[in-house]
């Protein structure tokens, strides 16, 4: 009796698995799109569905009587689908013949595919079109995950046009940026003002006001500025001004310093003052010479700090940035070779007068590298805790130039923002290091069936009928993928299906990307088959197993701070959910394993 | 100290003078006066190497010129 129904529950969990597989049909091979002038760009298929626009007028019941022809089941998109015709439809195996089918009644005004669109954050500022180096490490597409909010960032350099004093001005593409207050070393007070140039276009590249309809965009443009004055009126300092000044920062809050120069030979000062500030938990930054020779210039070249070197809009390095075995990543630097259009433009000011305001373009490593400082502090903003993290990220999502790990001319390869936002955490939610999830089960299954009275504790444990359920619920048949991983079609399916945490399936019925649906990830599965339960006994040792993976599972889950859950209302909710779910679960588990039941 | 070798200005960073000396090596023009910005001007300088500074041109080293003579 016992055996009949665990038999028949396994193949009725099976077929749900078929048939659900069965939905996520293939993607259509030829899409052939209707949409005119849209950007499809960012646009994505969504698998098996289809978009159909009726003549107004058109009723549920026209279009319900035309369906088991077309073998689609149609429903209205919103409230206004009565009066607008547009309805949608899922889980369609063959979309062209579908849609092939559909466009033929003459009630259609048009069938496609559905598509997802996902805009980037696109700047309004009107000369942010010439910014082909913000295209190249994949700015726009950063923007959506993090813009540098509350990270300071030091900018070592001439000093920067950020406030209205003396003679000096602010410039208009500074303003509504955050500053905090910086120190003037060269002339030993606190207005970091620019008498250059060259100090404020850098600090451009970093937080250039951005989305604000006026001239170019910064890469991490909520960031804060800290504005530190270490070179002169003609662009040159001393390494005391500049070591006092890394340690100011450091102390000062900055998690991020910028250094635009470099030059001189080797100074101990300067380097245990770069040592300092990596201790301390800052990312240096800084260039890597414009000499155009084999050879980082200092501070580029001290161990603790990022060396970058520059590459023109072709994304080879420009003949004059330097390079050398300390290299450590290249970024856009302009190469001005083939016209203006072809360096780097910022807002800055007018090197003949201070108070007035230009957008020059310049080409120099000094250029390359506020786009590595800027991401630094993208990274910061979006929980990197340290140097270490920052540059592993930064270096992990550089785009490898001609397939090699490391070069002396590109480093660790070219600057890709939204790559190393990707490599920063390793994409949390998604794998799970399975060592964890293997103690945290292992834990949830002592503490639970550790009470019950001994005998019967370790032959329970590997009795099938309780290891089985409780492997699905929570790692999956994941060597499956491996052993038939070559299976294709209804097979393939079942594969997939049985290789993902039972509470994931759902990923498979609804297709639904990163979220989680909190109704899978609860304990209502395990609580309705332990009602059945009820009646027959020997289900129980199976729901336990169940409830325990389950229970390990979503304590897993809460523990690696909670994946995305959709429909839930307050994302704050999803923490305690998982929780009390949890516990559910070892409440059905211990229930499901009293003694009596065994 | 004296050197020979050519004026150039190089438009990198905010735009630099250097000297093209006739050893091989590039050096940042500091010092003179505003006349020995002439492109191209094969010259004899005389003057010292500032070893400890840093500037944002990072070209090479810093050459404070004392005395010069076009050639």
């Amino acid at each position: 009796m016992m055996r009949r129904i665990l038999a028949n529950a396994v193949v009725a969990l099976a077929v749900v698995a078929t048939v659900a597989c069965s939905f996520k049909s293939e993607q259509p091979t030829s899409t052939e799109l209707s949409i005119g002038a849209l950007d499809v760009t960012d646009a994505e298929l969504v698998p098996g569905s289809i978009v159909v626009d009726f003549k107004d007028g058109t009723t549920k019941e026209q279009f319900d009587a035309w369906e088991a022809e077309w073998g689609v089941d149609l429903e209205f998109n919103s409230a206004d689908g009565a009066d607008d015709g547009i309805t949608v439809a899922v889980g369609i195996d063959d979309v062209e013949s579908a849609l092939e089918r559909i466009r033929q009644n003459p009630a259609v005004e048009y069938a496609e595919p559905l598509m997802q669109f996902r805009s980037s954050f696109t700047p309004n500022d009107p000369e942010y079109g010439k910014q082909w180096n913000l295209q190249m490490i994949d700015m726009p597409k950063a923007w959506d995950r993090s813009r540098g909010k509350g990270v300071v960032v030091a900018v070592l350099d001439t000093g920067i046009a950020y406030e209205d004093y003396d003679d000096f001005k602010q410039v208009p593409d500074l303003k509504g940026v955050k500053f905090v207050k910086g120190f003037d070393f060269v002339n030993d007070d606190e207005h970091a003002n620019d008498d250059h140039g060259h100090g404020t276009h850098v600090a451009g590249t970093i937080a250039q006001a951005t989305n604000n309809a006026e001239g170019v965009a910064g890469v991490a443009f909520e960031a804060t500025l800290m504005p530190v004055k270490v070179l002169n009126h003609f662009g040159s300092g001393t390494s005391a001004d500049i070591a006092d000044a890394i340690r100011f920062a450091a102390d000062k809050g900055a998690k991020v310093i910028n250094m635009s120069l470099g030059g001189g030979g080797y100074s101990p000062v300067m380097a245990s003052a770069v040592e300092y500030a990596r201790k301390k938990g800052v990312t240096v930054v800084a260039a890597a010479g414009n000499a155009g020779r084999s050879r980082v210039e200092f501070p580029a070249a001290y161990p603790g700090a990022v060396a970058v070197s520059a590459v023109g809009p072709n994304g080879t390095r420009a003949p004059y940035s330097s390079y050398g075995k300390e290299l450590d990543i290249a970024a856009p630097g302009g190469d001005k070779r083939g016209g203006d259009q072809n360096g780097i433009i910022q807002n800055t000011i007018d090197p003949r007068n201070p108070a007035r305001s230009v957008y020059a373009s310049y080409q120099g490593t000094s250029m390359a590298t506020p786009h590595v400082a800027a991401v630094a502090a993208l990274l910061y903003a979006a929980g990197a805790s340290g140097p270490d993290e920052v540059e592993k990220a930064l270096f992990a999502g550089a785009k490898r130039v001609n397939g090699q790990a490391w070069t002396d001319e590109y480093g660790h390869g070219l600057l890709n923002a939204q790559a190393s936002l990707d490599a920063l955490g390793g994409g949390a939610g998604g794998q799970w290091p399975p060592l964890w999830w293997a103690l945290v089960l292992l834990a949830v299954v002592l503490l639970t069936i550790g009470r019950r009275a001994r005998p019967g504790y370790f032959n329970l444990l590997f009795s099938p009928s309780f290891l089985v359920p409780l492997v699905l619920a929570t790692v999956g048949a994941f060597f499956a993928r491996s052993i038939f991983g070559g299976a294709s079609g209804t097979a393939g399916d079942v594969v997939n299906a049985v290789s993902l945490p039972i509470p994931d399936w759902e990923r498979i019925i609804f297709g639904r990307g990163k979220l989680a649906n909190p109704l899978f990830y609860s304990a209502i599965i395990p609580l309705v088959l332990s009602v059945f339960a009820i009646k027959f006994c020997g289900l129980r040792s199976a729901i336990g197993g169940l409830a325990l993976g389950f229970a390990g599972f979503l304590g897993y889950a809460a523990w690696s701070k909670a994946p995305g859950l959709s429909y839930m209302p307050f994302t704050f909710l999803a923490m305690p959910w998982l929780i009390v779910n949890a516990a559910i679960c070892v409440f059905i588990a211990r229930a499901m394993l009293k003694k009596e039941s065994a | 100290m004296k050197l020979t070798g050519r004026v150039a200005f190089r438009d990198i960073e905010t735009g630099v003078w250097v000297l093209e000396g006739d050893d091989g090596r590039t050096y940042q023009l500091a010092g003179g006066d505003r006349k020995i910005k002439k492109d191209g001007q094969r010259i004899e300088v005389e003057g010292s190497v500032d070893r400890g500074a840093l500037t944002i041109h990072m070209v090479g080293p810093v050459f404070n010129v004392a005395t010069y003579r076009f050639l």
